[in-house]
C-alpha cells in the first residue's frame, strides 16, 4: 500500500505568540479513514485547516499523491473539505447545493446525472428541491457529504462529522460513513473531540495535544497499549496507579499491594494502566492465595449498564474502576454496594506508562 | 384585559405615527395642489367657498402646467439619474468597507465603526462647505497639485454634476455602509470557504455566494441613500453648477422665489408618488421573493 499518499512534513504554526502546531509529521496511506482527535485547543482543527488550504503553515509541507499543495487555494487543491456547521448555501436548493462545485466545468446533462447518482449513493433522492432550512440535521450532512463526494476528491477532510447530530442518529451515520468510505476508497481525514466516534470511524489515529501528535496507531493499540499517561486517560476509563521498586517488587503505596510486572522497568518510579475490564471480580469467599495481582476491597458504588455493571471499588487510599460483564442471566452483577470483592488480573493487562 | 388593550394600541402605534407624520401632512400638500394660485396670503384660494351658496373650487391646473413643461420633469429624471449614480457608487465603496468591516476582529470593527459614525457629529453643512475649500480653484487640492507640477493651472472641480455626485457620495456613505454591516456581520464565512473549497476562486465566490447572500444589505442600504438623493437641495446648491436643475432646487424656487404653492405642491407630491408607489410595489414583490427564497 501506498504508504505516502498524504505527507505532512514539519508542519508548525502559530497565531501570534500562540504556538498552535509544532513540527507535525504524518504518513496517511491511499483510502485510509485517519482520525485526528484531541480536546480543544489541540490544534486539530488548525491542522485539517491547513490541508484544506484555508490556513498557511509557518513551516513545512503538505504533499498529497506525489505533489507539493502547500502554497495551492483551496481552489487549485485535489480535495474537499466538509464544515462542522455543514456550511451549506442557503440560497440554493439541495439540487443546486450537491451541483455547485461542477456546474462549471460539466454539461447541464452530466450535471443532472452527476446530483441524481450522488443522490442515490446517500439516498437523498427524494430532497433534492428542498431549500435547506427545511432539512433536518442528518440530511444537511448528507447534502453537505455529497456536495463533496461529487466532486471525486482524492482527499476529503471532515471537521467532526457528527458532531451537529443527535445521539442515536450518530452511530446510524457512524457505520454509514464507513461503509462509504470502504466502498468509494477515497481516503479519509477527520477531526473529533469524540474518542469513540475516533475509535470507530478510524482506521488509525492521532492523539493531539497542544499542537504535538503524542501517538498515532490503530485505535486497538491506543487503547492497549497507551505510551502516555494523557492518551490512557483520554482513550476510555483508566485506573493509573504510582508505583516504585521496593526490594524486589514493585510496591503501590495507595492499593497496599505488590506488582509483579512482565516487562523490565527502565525507572525506579513509574505510572501503570489498569483497564476497568481487564479486572475480574469475584466473592471474597473465592480467595485464592497468590501474592500477586490481587486484591481485596469494598463496593462503594455501582451502576448497571445493561451488557455491564461498573463498579468503583475502594481499596486503601484509591478508588478503582472494574466493569464486570453480565454473562450469566442472573449473576454477577449482583454484589452489593459494600460488599467485600476479590479483584484479580493476569500481569500482561497491566501496561508501563514509561513517558 | 388592560394589558390586551395596551398590546392593541402598542401594535398600532407605528400607524398612529405614520397618519401623524405622513399620511396628513401628504392630504395637506395635495390639499394645496389642487388649488387656485392667487396673489396674497396663504397663495391660493379656499377649496370651500360659502359665500354665494357652497362651491367647491378646485383645480387640476397646477398638475397639467407640471407635467406639460419639460423644465419640470427634466428636472425630476435629473435627480433620478443622479440618485441612481450616487447609489451606485455608495454601493460599489461601500460594499468592501462594509464586508471588511463585518470580517475583521471585534477591537478593529469597533473602532472602523466609529470612523464611519464620526462624520455624523459634525454639521452636514460644514461637512459639505469643506468639501467646497477642497475642490475651489485656489483650493487645497489644486495648490498640492500645482506644487507638484502635475498640472499647470488650476482645474475647475467644483460647480459641476461630478463635484454634487462625489459631494453625495461622500455624505450618504455611511447610510449605505451601516445597514450592509448590520447583515453582513451575520454572513456565516464558512460558505465563502466551502465555496472555494468546491473550486470556485474568490471573483466567482463573490457573484455566486457573497452577492446574492447580501441582498437584503444592499437593498436596504440602496433605498436609504436613493430616496432622500432624489429630493437633495442642499449639496447640488453648494457644490453644483447651473450645468444641472434637480428636482429639489426646483421645488426650493417654486415654494420660495414664485411663491406659486400650488405648483410647487402639486411638484412634490407628483414626486412622492411616481417615488414612492414603485418602491412599494418593490418591497412587496421582494419580500414574497426572498420568503420563498429563505433569505
Amino acid at each position: 500500500m501506498d504508504n505516502n499518499f498524504l505527507v505532512i512534513e514539519n508542519i508548525s504554526k502559530s497565531f501570534g505568540d500562540n504556538k498552535v502546531l509544532e513540527n507535525i509529521n504524518l504518513n496517511i496511506s491511499k483510502s485510509e479513514f485517519f482520525g485526528l482527535l484531541g480536546s480543544s485547543g489541540s490544534g486539530k482543527t488548525t491542522l485539517l485547516r491547513i490541508l484544506g488550504g484555508f490556513e498557511k503553515p509557518d513551516t513545512g509541507r503538505v504533499i498529497l499523491d506525489g505533489i507539493d499543495i502547500t502554497n495551492l487555494e483551496p481552489f487549485d487543491r485535489p480535495l474537499n473539505y466538509m464544515f462542522q456547521s455543514y456550511a451549506l448555501f442557503p440560497h440554493l436548493n439541495v439540487f443546486n447545493n450537491l451541483a455547485f462545485g461542477i456546474k462549471e466545468n460539466f454539461t447541464q446533462k452530466e450535471i443532472e446525472i452527476n446530483v441524481r447518482n450522488i443522490a442515490e449513493l446517500l439516498s437523498i433522492e427524494h430532497l433534492l428541491n428542498r431549500r435547506i432550512k427545511q432539512l433536518s440535521g442528518g440530511e444537511q450532512q448528507r447534502v453537505a457529504l455529497g456536495r463533496c463526494l461529487i466532486k471525486k476528491p482524492k482527499l476529503l477532510l471532515l471537521d467532526e462529522p457528527l458532531a451537529a447530530l443527535d445521539k442515536k442518529l450518530r452511530s446510524k451515520t457512524q457505520l454509514e460513513l464507513t461503509t462509504l468510505q470502504k466502498k468509494l476508497k477515497i481516503t479519509f481525514v477527520f477531526v473529533t473531540h469524540d474518542q469513540e466516534e475516533a475509535m470507530s470511524l478510524s482506521d488509525r489515529m492521532a492523539i493531539m495535544k497542544n499542537g504535538l501528535i503524542l501517538e498515532c496507531s490503530s485505535p486497538e493499540d491506543i487503547y492497549e497499549n497507551p505510551k502516555s499517561l494523557y492518551t490512557a486517560n483520554f482513550i476510555g476509563i483508566a485506573n493509573i496507579i504510582k508505583i516504585y521498586k521496593k526490594d524486589e517488587n514493585f510496591y503501590s503505596d495507595d492499593l497496599g499491594i505488590n506488582f509483579k510486572l512482565s516487562k523490565e522497568l527502565k525507572n525506579t518510579k513509574t505510572n501503570i494502566l489498569l483497564r476497568p475490564e481487564k479486572i475480574k471480580i469475584q466473592s471474597i469467599n473465592n480467595l485464592k492465595t497468590n501474592s500477586f495481582n490481587y486484591f481485596s476491597g469494598e463496593i462503594l458504588e455501582k451502576s448497571y449498564l445493561g451488557s455491564f455493571t461498573r463498579y468503583e471499588i475502594k481499596i486503601k487510599n484509591m478508588i478503582i474502576s472494574v466493569l464486570d460483564q453480565n454473562f450469566n442471566s442472573n449473576s454477577n452483577y449482583n454484589f452489593p454496594k459494600g460488599e467485600k470483592v476479590i479483584c484479580t488480573w493476569e500481569s500482561e493487562s497491566i501496561k508501563i506508562l514509561e513517558d | 384585559m388592560k394589558n390586551k388593550l395596551f398590546e392593541k394600541y402598542f401594535v398600532f402605534s407605528p400607524y398612529f405615527w405614520l397618519v401623524l407624520f405622513f399620511f396628513i401632512p401628504l392630504a395637506i400638500i395635495f390639499k394645496i395642489s389642487i388649488s387656485v394660485s392667487e396673489w396674497g396670503m396663504p397663495p391660493y384660494q379656499a377649496i370651500f367657498l360659502f359665500d354665494n351658496g357652497f362651491k367647491i373650487n378646485t383645480t387640476f391646473e397646477n398638475y397639467v402646467y407640471i407635467f406639460s413643461d419639460y423644465y419640470y420633469i427634466g428636472s425630476f429624471v435629473n435627480s433620478l439619474i443622479l440618485a441612481l449614480i450616487s447609489t451606485f457608487f455608495c454601493l460599489l465603496i461601500g460594499f468592501p468597507l462594509a464586508f471588511y468591516i463585518a470580517t475583521s476582529n471585534i477591537r478593529l470593527r469597533n473602532i472602523l465603526l466609529v470612523l464611519v459614525v464620526i462624520p455624523f457629529w459634525s454639521s452636514f453643512l460644514l461637512r459639505v462647505y469643506a468639501w467646497k475649500i477642497i475642490l475651489q480653484n485656489n483650493g487645497i487640492l489644486n495648490v498640492i497639485l500645482l506644487n507638484l507640477g502635475i498640472i499647470s493651472e488650476p482645474l475647475q472641480l467644483l460647480y459641476n454634476q461630478y463635484a454634487v455626485i462625489m459631494g453625495i457620495v461622500y455624505t450618504y456613505l455611511p447610510l449605505m455602509i451601516l445597514p450592509l454591516y448590520g447583515y453582513l456581520n451575520k454572513f456565516d464565512l464558512n460558505l465563502i470557504e466551502a465555496s472555494k473549497d468546491l473550486g470556485l476562486n474568490r471573483i466567482k465566490t463573490f457573484f455566486k455566494v457573497i452577492l446574492p447572500l447580501s441582498v437584503p444589505g444592499i437593498v436596504a442600504g440602496s433605498l436609504l441613500v436613493f430616496i432622500p438623493v432624489v429630493g437633495e437641495f442642499i449639496i447640488p446648491e453648494m457644490l453644483g453648477g447651473s450645468d444641472r436643475l434637480y428636482y429639489g432646487k426646483i421645488l426650493w424656487e417654486e415654494f420660495f422665489v414664485n411663491r406659486n404653492w400650488p405648483g410647487a405642491s402639486a411638484l412634490a407630491f407628483s414626486g412622492i408618488i411616481i417615488l414612492v408607489l414603485p418602491i412599494v410595489i418593490f418591497q412587496i414583490l421582494y419580500s414574497r421573493w426572498s420568503q420563498k427564497n429563505e433569505i
